[in-house]
C-alpha cells in the first residue's frame, strides 16, 4: 500500500537522496503534478468552483422566496437556467469536463425547478415526493452522463426520499420500530447500490472504477448495519439486525478481502466490530462491576482495535512484496 | 507499489543522477490513513472507558489539583516511555496512545481547577502541554492529535482575548507554511506531516465550529476584559482577511516553487482566481482556508489531503446555507458572482497558456 510518494521520501529520509533533490526525483516519478497536470487542476478546479457557484446561487435566490421577483418571473429564470445549461451540454459533449459540470448544473436546478413548482401551485406535496419526481426526472441525465459524481448525487437524493417517506408513512411494515424499519430499508437500497456499483465495475464499465465511490457507499452501508446491530444489542431492534450485520461483515470481508482487495473496507468493519462488541460488553458488564467493566472494555477496546491494525498493516505488506 | 515497480523507480533515479548505490531494503509501510483514523477514533473510545475507570475509582481524583497534574503527567510520562521503547509493537502504541488521551484529559482537569476562570492561562498552559507532547511522544497518530489540541487551546485562548475570529485564519496561515516545508526537510518528514495535518484538522474544526469555542471559553467570563467597539467592527472582516491573505501566500509560494513568474499568463490568472476567492472569503469566510488545503493537497502530491480540501469545500457549502451571517439573497448573490469570476479566471487562463 505504499505509494511512490512515501518510498520517494522515505529514501530521502534514510539520506539516499539528498533533500534538494527530493522535489526533482518526486516531479520525475510523477508524484508531484506537472506543469500540464497544473493546467489541467487549475482549469477543473475554476470550472467546478464556477459551476458549483453559480448553480447553488440559484438554489440559495429560491429557497430565500424574494418577493419583489414575481412566480413567473422565476419560474422563467430557473427554467431558462436548465435549458442554458442543456445546451452547453449539447455543444460542449460529455467528454469535456466543461460539458459534465453544466451537466451536473442542470441536474441540480431541475430539483430546484421542481421545489419552485411545489411552492407555486401549492401542490400540496410531501418533500419525500419532491425528491422522489427529482430523482426520477434527473435519471435519464445520470444514465448518459457516466459520471460517478452524478450517481452519487443521485443515491444521495434516493436516500433521503426514502428517509423521508419512512418518515411520513411510518407503518409501512407494521410491527417493526419506526428508526428500525427506515434502517433496514436503507441498508437494503445501500448496499444493493454497492453490490451494483461494484458488479458493474468489474464487468468492464471502466468510468465506475473509481474506488472513493464505492469507499463512501460501503461506508454508509456499513454504518447503517453498525447502528441497526447496536440498536439490536441495546434491545432497540429485533435480534435479525445482528445477524444482518454479522452476514454483512461476513460478505465484506469476503469480497473486500479475497476479490476486490481494499483494505478501506476492512478497516471499517474492524471499527464497526469493536463499536458493536462495546456496546454488547458496556450493557452486560457495567452493571455487574462499574470500575472493573470500564477497566476491561478499555482494555479490550484498546487490544481489539491494536490487534486490527496489525492485521491491516500485514495485508497491506503482502500487497507490497 | 510492488517490489518490481520500487525497483523500476530507483533504476530511473539513478539513471537522472540523483540516487547511487543499490536500492535500500524496502522498509515496512506505514499503515495508511484510514487505518490510523480507526485507529485513532478507537484510541479514544478506549481513552473514554480508562477515564470512566479511574473516576469510578478515584472520584475525587477530578476535584483535587494537584493529584489530577500528578496522575496525567504519569500518565502521559508512561505513554511517552511506551512510544519510545515499544512503539513498533502495535497494542503497546495504542495503549499508549489511549493512556496519554487520559493523562492530557487530567492535566486538562487539574489546570482548570489551579487557573480556575482564568480562560486563556488555561489554554495556554494546556498549548505548551501538548506542544511538549508532541515533540517528546515518537507516534504519528498521537503526534497529529497533540498538533491539532495544541492548535485548539490557542484558539480557546484567542477566543479568551476576543479575538477568536482571527483562529481560521491564522491557522490557514500555520498550516500553509508546515506543507510548504514538508518536502524541503525530509529528515524530519514525519514531524512536518504529522504537524500538518494537526493544524488543518484544527482549522477545519475552527471553520465550523468557531462559534462553540467562543461559547465555551465565555463560560466563566470573569476574569476576561470586555470587548470593545473597534474590534467588534473588525469582526466581521479582519478574520477573514486573514484567510485570504494567507490563500495568496501559498499561490505566490507555490508559484514561486514551480518556477513560475508572477507575471506570467499562468501566474496571473492563478492569482487572479486566489484574489476572486480572498474576497469571497470576507462574506464566506470557510472558503479560503478549505481552497488552501485543497490546493496545498495537489501541489505536494498528497490525495488524502487533496480529498480533505474537497470534502471541506462541499461541507462549507451546506453550513454557509444554513449560517446565519447574511441572508439568502445575499449569500446567492455571492455565489454567483464569485461562480461567474471564476468561470472567467478560466477563459482567461485558457486564453494565456493559448498564447503562451
Amino acid at each position: 500500500m505504499t505509494d511512490l510518494r512515501e518510498t520517494i521520501i522515505d529514501w530521502a529520509r534514510q539520506g539516499r537522496l539528498r533533500p534538494e533533490d527530493l522535489r526533482r526525483a518526486l516531479l520525475l516519478e510523477g508524484a508531484l503534478p506537472s506543469v500540464a497536470d497544473w493546467r489541467r487542476f487549475l482549469e477543473r478546479l475554476l470550472l467546478w468552483l464556477g459551476t458549483m457557484g453559480i448553480a447553488s446561487g440559484v438554489i440559495f435566490f429560491l429557497a430565500y422566496n424574494w418577493e419583489k421577483l414575481g412566480r413567473f418571473a422565476k419560474l422563467g429564470l430557473v427554467e431558462v437556467l436548465v435549458v442554458a445549461a442543456l445546451v452547453f451540454v449539447g455543444r460542449l459533449g460529455l467528454e469535456r469536463p466543461a460539458g459534465t459540470a453544466a451537466l451536473l448544473a442542470s441536474a441540480m436546478l431541475v430539483g430546484a425547478l421542481l421545489a419552485l413548482i411545489g411552492q407555486t401551485y401549492q401542490t400540496g406535496a410531501d418533500t419525500f415526493e419532491l425528491f422522489t419526481v427529482w430523482a426520477f426526472a434527473i435519471l435519464p441525465w445520470v444514465v448518459i452522463g457516466r459520471f460517478p459524481v452524478l450517481w452519487l448525487g443521485w443515491l444521495a437524493l434516493v436516500n433521503l426520499a426514502v428517509t423521508l417517506y419512512l418518515q411520513t408513512f411510518p407503518g409501512l411494515f407494521g410491527l417493526l420500530f419506526d428508526a428500525e424499519q427506515m434502517l433496514w430499508v436503507l441498508l437494503g437500497v445501500n448496499t444493493v447500490a454497492l453490490a451494483a456499483w461494484e458488479g458493474a465495475a468489474a464487468a468492464g464499465v471502466v468510468w465506475l472504477r473509481e474506488r472513493w465511490a464505492t469507499r463512501l457507499l460501503a461506508t454508509t452501508a456499513g454504518t447503517v448495519a453498525t447502528v441497526l446491530a447496536v440498536f439490536a444489542v441495546i434491545d432497540e431492534a429485533s435480534g435479525w439486525a445482528l445477524l444482518a450485520w454479522l452476514i454483512w461483515l461476513v460478505v465484506a470481508y469476503a469480497v473486500y478481502r479475497h476479490r476486490l482487495r481494499d483494505l478501506y473496507v476492512l478497516a471499517g468493519g474492524v471499527l464497526s466490530l469493536i463499536v458493536v462488541l462495546t456496546t454488547f460488553l458496556g450493557k452486560h458488564l457495567i452493571d455487574f462491576d462499574e470500575a472493573g467493566g470500564f477497566l476491561l472494555i478499555g482494555l479490550v477496546v484498546i487490544g481489539l482495535s491494536a490487534a486490527g491494525g496489525w492485521w491491516l498493516r500485514r495485508i497491506a505488506v503482502e500487497e507490497t512484496v | 507499489m510492488s517490489a518490481a515497480q520500487r525497483q523500476a523507480a530507483w533504476a530511473r533515479l539513478t539513471a537522472a543522477g540523483l540516487v547511487e548505490g543499490d536500492e535500500p531494503a524496502a522498509q515496512v509501510p506505514g499503515p495508511p490513513w484510514f487505518v490510523r483514523v480507526m485507529l485513532g477514533f478507537a484510541g479514544w473510545i478506549g481513552a473514554l472507558f480508562l477515564l470512566a475507570f479511574g473516576g469510578v475509582l478515584f472520584s475525587s481524583l477530578f476535584d483535587k489539583t494537584l493529584l489530577a497534574l500528578l496522575i496525567g503527567s504519569i500518565l502521559c510520562g508512561a505513554a511517552i516511555l511506551l512510544f519510545r521503547l515499544r512503539g513498533d509493537n502495535d497494542f503497546v502504541a495504542q495503549f499508549g496512545f489511549a493512556l496519554s488521551l487520559a493523562g492530557q484529559a487530567l492535566l486538562v482537569v487539574g489546570l482548570g481547577n489551579l487557573f480556575d476562570t482564568w480562560t486563556s492561562a488555561i489554554a495556554l498552559a494546556a498549548a505548551v502541554v501538548e506542544a511538549a507532547l508532541f515533540f517528546l511522544a515518537p507516534s504519528f497518530l498521537h503526534r497529529v492529535w497533540t498538533a491539532g489540541a495544541a492548535a485548539a487551546a490557542v484558539v480557546f485562548a484567542l477566543a479568551s482575548w476576543h479575538v477568536s475570529f482571527l483562529a481560521p485564519g491564522l491557522l490557514t496561515a500555520a498550516f500553509a507554511w508546515v506543507w510548504l516545508r514538508e518536502l524541503e526537510d525530509p529528515r524530519h518528514g514525519e514531524l512536518w506531516r504529522a504537524g500538518g495535518y494537526g493544524l488543518t484538522l484544527a482549522a477545519v474544526g475552527t471553520v465550523f465550529l468557531l462559534d462553540f469555542v467562543v461559547d465555551m471559553a465565555f463560560l466563566h467570563p470573569a476574569r476576561d476584559g470586555g470587548t470593545g467597539v473597534a474590534l467588534a467592527i473588525l469582526r466581521d472582516y479582519a478574520g477573514a482577511a486573514v484567510s485570504g491573505v494567507a490563500l495568496i501566500y501559498v499561490v505566490v509560494r507555490l508559484l514561486g516553487r514551480e518556477g513560475v513568474p508572477l507575471a506570467s499568463g499562468a501566474g496571473r490568472a492563478a492569482l487572479a482566481g486566489a484574489a476572486v476567492l480572498a474576497l469571497a472569503s470576507l462574506a464566506a469566510p470557510g472558503l479560503a482556508p478549505a481552497v488552501a488545503i485543497l490546493v496545498l493537497g495537489y501541489a505536494n502530491g498528497n490525495r488524502v489531503l487533496t480529498g480533505l480540501g474537497v470534502l471541506v469545500l462541499l461541507g462549507y457549502l451546506s453550513y454557509y446555507y444554513y449560517s446565519l451571517e447574511t441572508t439568502l439573497l445575499l449569500k446567492s448573490a455571492l455565489l454567483v458572482a464569485v461562480g461567474s469570476a471564476l468561470l472567467g479566471v478560466r477563459l482567461a487562463l485558457h486564453r494565456w497558456w493559448l498564447h503562451a
